[in-house]
């Protein structure tokens, strides 16, 4: 026995130091065989209850193990997913849904529309703090029919019920499971009815993925996806470089041009539904709509975009995006020096008397932003407007716009993975919203009015309307529409959104 | 002598509580004063400036600062650091589940700065007076100007891209399990007998280690010189070498021990320095310490994942430095005798 028990000894430490020896080898390929790859990721999840935070860049993972109701296609058409079909009343105040039946969770369970009421309905009221709780506090109740047939009652209209069922934080938890597991076992095992289950987790580290084969829908393409959490960019460009890592997001601009040319490398910049705009206020210096209006004829989108996205970013008119239902094709706001220099004449202003205005930025919120600013504040000074660079964190900004003291004008990027025009002009311009300066009653009246409008082509007809006036009254600056940068393995394939996600379950080696 | 190290530190434990409760209401007041809105960053963008008002009463931040301190106060001796804002999870068990990373990580850059440290010191005396010693000298500034977080790219691009030697992204390589006993992944990785976690473990720790090494090494380089320079001037050394011992001998065995001890308090100090340090260096190599939580925090002005961390780091130093001066008492004769 003695013997025996040595000898197993020596041969799990004989295994044990062949494998660190091989681990040991030179690192030239990030996963072993092509049903495993390794992603490089620059956030964690914020926690693995997928209702708790609204954090844009954790969606593509929560999508990987977690189901929307509704989905969206990579144009972002809104399709059905674990919702068969749904029916929001004329009025906005009830949506009739049908689940599919041939949905189970990874613990096996069966997904119903008990699921669904206690993910949109009893989870938000029994006291757990989840961001869902906001999104869908206009839910009265979900009545159940049938294990397939629900109707969601809201207190007041909810038009864009459909596009938030496909957003931030709409994500179906099991109900029996976190009752009975706790709400703390379910943070440490998950379950959800998405294409993979999460089989490893470490904070701040990695998220390891395998397959779940009884998925309902596509089956994933590569059974094991591992992402490691690499926030700082250039350790995100040495892994992919070094082949440590087969697919990661959000390097520098420079680097992905540079990855085209890398031999069995690809790069992209892809357009997302991500603006890049100027807010603005309506008082102080910015009273004048001269002044407002010159200050957005004096910027050159298309160089910025040049100089900073290397020409793949959009030069914007509207508060949208191409593509997007709000976004007007007919409508282009000109970059025009000699008429923003005549606007400002009207106000008595001009290079040798220039108006006098506050910017804000953020230095390291979105890519070039600080840089970004410094160019635009070049151009204003060639027009006649001196603007007083002021660099705040991005923390500071709820606090300086609750407390009114924003200055002028405010640099900032606004992400809207449902490309809806609410959740564009709709919040950027609602005087109520925590993160609009511009707090003029005439606009505000017009956007609070669309929030209660039920019929799709009405509310967003009423958009494109809002999108021509706000820009035409100098109400927003729209600049770029952001690009999300990818670095790859050449024969990794990918699906791409318009909205910028990247899910685990689209990769495909080739 | 174990008696008087046992008192130096009840000593050392009674002394830190004022200590700790100075800097935690410092770091409280200078967390509340800054210019940002926890109320606003835990609240989705969707929430309007009334629900915001709200959130701000209901976590008491329109309470006046010493009463919100008090609360903190009596919640954090009951264990109880808050929750994480961005995370929403205990802010203690965030900072103790990260913690050994950072601990491991410190200690091995310790060890490297230490023997660096040592040997380019010995290195730097016996080549004093000689045309190697401007070299050494120049080297240990360059050294010296090199900060952490650029070693730690350095070291990345050379060692990681360049010659593709080493991993630097993570703890362990993708596809080994990853042990959960004491926290400490090299010693839990043997404690399930798994010797392939335990060296990749050693081989992600390398680089980030050997970075924070390198950047703290010279210092001690330069003060055990300079020691060495003071300890050649004593008397005993000239009468060991009278008593005809050799070069080597007398440096290794006298003037070492002596020099050694302003060199000991050095890397006392140096380590609390060290263990801040970890904070690019972990963001740099993915390494999932109180680091890389801290720039998250601060990033997302998580006020009390911030406070949790801030106290850590202040009771590492305080542990640190009782157990420099408990070494200290140890090695040196005339403070065991006082």
């Amino acid at each position: 026995m003695a013997l025996t028990l040595r000898r197993r000894a020596f041969l799990q430490l004989a295994m044990g130091a062949a494998a660190g020896i091989g681990a040991a080898a030179p690192h030239a390929r990030a996963a072993a065989g092509a049903d495993a790859a390794t992603i490089g990721w620059p956030n964690d999840v914020p926690s693995w209850d997928p209702n708790q935070r609204f954090t844009p860049d954790a969606q593509p993972i929560f999508k990987a193990v977690f189901d929307q109701p509704l989905d969206q296609d990579p144009q972002l058409k809104l399709i059905p997913h674990l919702i068969k079909s749904w029916n929001l009343a004329a009025d906005g105040l009830s949506m009739a849904v049908e689940l599919r039946d041939d949905v189970t969770f990874h613990n096996g369970d069966p997904m119903t529309t008990a699921d669904f009421r206690y993910t949109f309905f009893e989870r938000i009221h029994s006291g757990v703090k989840l961001d869902t709780a906001n999104s869908w506090k206009k839910v009265q109740d979900i009545v159940i029919e049938s294990p397939t047939k629900a109707t969601m009652k809201f207190d007041s209209p909810a038009p864009t019920a459909p596009q938030w069922l496909a957003f931030l934080g709409s994500y179906m938890v099991p109900k029996k499971y976190i009752e009975s597991q706790g709400l703390d076992n379910f943070l440490k095992n998950p379950v959800g009815t998405g294409p993979y289950r999460l089989a490893e987790y470490e904070l701040n580290s990695r998220i390891v993925l395998e397959r779940y084969d009884n998925y309902w829908g596509p089956k994933a393409n590569i059974a094991r996806v591992t992402i490691e959490i690499v926030k700082d960019p250039s350790a995100r460009v040495a892994a992919i470089q070094s082949g440590q890592t087969d697919f990661t997001i959000n390097v520098p601009v420079r680097e992905a041009q540079r990855f085209q040319s890398e031999p069995g490398l690809a790069a992209e910049l892809d357009p997302i539904t991500r603006v890049i705009l100027i807010q603005m206020r309506a008082d102080l210096a910015f009273a004048d709509k001269n002044v407002r209006l010159a200050a957005h004829h004096a910027i050159d989108k298309a160089a910025l975009s040049k100089a900073f996205y290397g020409g793949a970013a959009v030069p914007l008119s509207v508060l949208a995006t191409p593509g997007t239902p709000g976004y007007l094709d007919d409508f282009t706001f000109q970059y025009d020096p000699a008429l923003a220099k005549e606007l400002l004449a009207k106000s008595n202003f001009g290079p040798g008397n220039p108006v006098k205005i506050g910017f804000a930025t953020t230095n390291g919120q979105f890519p070039s932003d600080y840089d970004m600013a410094r160019a635009i504040v070049q151009m204003w000074k060639q027009v006649g407007i001196d603007a007083d660079l002021q660099v705040i964190e991005y923390a500071k900004y709820f606090e300086l716009n609750r407390a009114n003291k924003l200055p002028e004008t405010t640099l900032y990027s606004w992400d809207n993975a449902t490309g809806d025009p609410e959740i564009f002009s709709g919040y950027q311009l609602n005087p109520k919203m925590p993160f609009s300066p511009w707090k003029d009653e005439d606009i505000g009246q017009r956007v609070l009015t669309l929030f209660g409008v039920a019929d799709y082509d009405k509310r967003i007809a009423g958009y494109r309307d809002l999108e021509r006036y706000a820009v035409e009254n100098g109400a927003t600056v729209p600049l770029l529409q952001s690009v999300v940068t990818v670095a790859r393995k050449k024969n990794l394939a990918y699906t791409k959104y318009a909205n910028g996600w990247v899910l685990p379950q689209t990769l495909q080696w080739s | 002598m174990l008696a008087t190290v046992a008192g130096l530190i009840a000593r050392r434990a009674v002394a830190a509580i004022p200590i700790l409760l100075a800097v935690s209401a410092l770091l409280f007041c200078v967390l509340r004063l800054l210019p940002v809105d926890p109320a606003a960053m835990s609240l989705p963008p969707t929430a309007t400036i009334a629900e915001i008002d709200a959130k701000r009463s209901e976590m008491g931040l329109d309470r006046p600062l010493p009463v919100q301190y008090l609360i903190w106060l009596r919640d954090a001796l009951h264990g109880d650091f808050g929750r994480s804002i961005a995370l929403r999870r205990d802010a203690g068990a965030l900072v103790a589940a990260a913690l050994p990373a950072t601990i491991e990580l410190a200690v091995a850059a310790m060890v490297i700065a230490a023997v660096l440290g040592v040997g380019g010191g010995l290195l730097m005396f016996h080549l004093r007076g000689t045309l190697g010693e401007p070299v050494v000298d120049f080297a240990s500034i360059l050294l010296l100007s090199i900060p952490e977080f650029l070693w730690g790219l350095i070291l990345l691009f050379v060692f990681g891209v360049a010659l593709r030697l080493l991993p630097f992204t993570g703890q362990v390589a993708p596809g080994l399990p990853l042990p959960h006993i004491t926290g400490f992944l090299l010693v839990d990785a043997l404690l399930v007998g798994r010797l392939d976690v335990f060296f990749s473990a050693w081989q992600h720790l390398i680089l980030p280690a050997v970075a924070l090494g390198l950047a703290f090494s010279p210092t001690i380089m330069r003060v055990l010189r300079s020691s060495l320079f003071d300890v050649y001037h004593e008397d005993y050394i000239e009468q060991a070498r009278l008593r005809g011992l050799s070069e080597a001998q007398i440096l290794l065995d006298h003037a070492l021990k002596n020099a050694a001890l302003p060199t000991l308090t050095l890397a006392g100090v140096q380590f609390g320095i060290l263990f801040s340090g970890t904070l690019l260096v972990e963001v740099i190599y993915s390494y999932p310490g109180i680091g890389n939580l801290m720039v998250d925090a601060v990033r997302n002005a998580d006020l009390p994942l911030i406070q949790a961390i801030g106290l850590t780091y202040c009771v590492v130093v305080l542990v640190i430095n009782t157990a420099v001066d408990g070494l200290y008492v140890m090695l040196n004769p005339k403070l065991r005798v006082r």
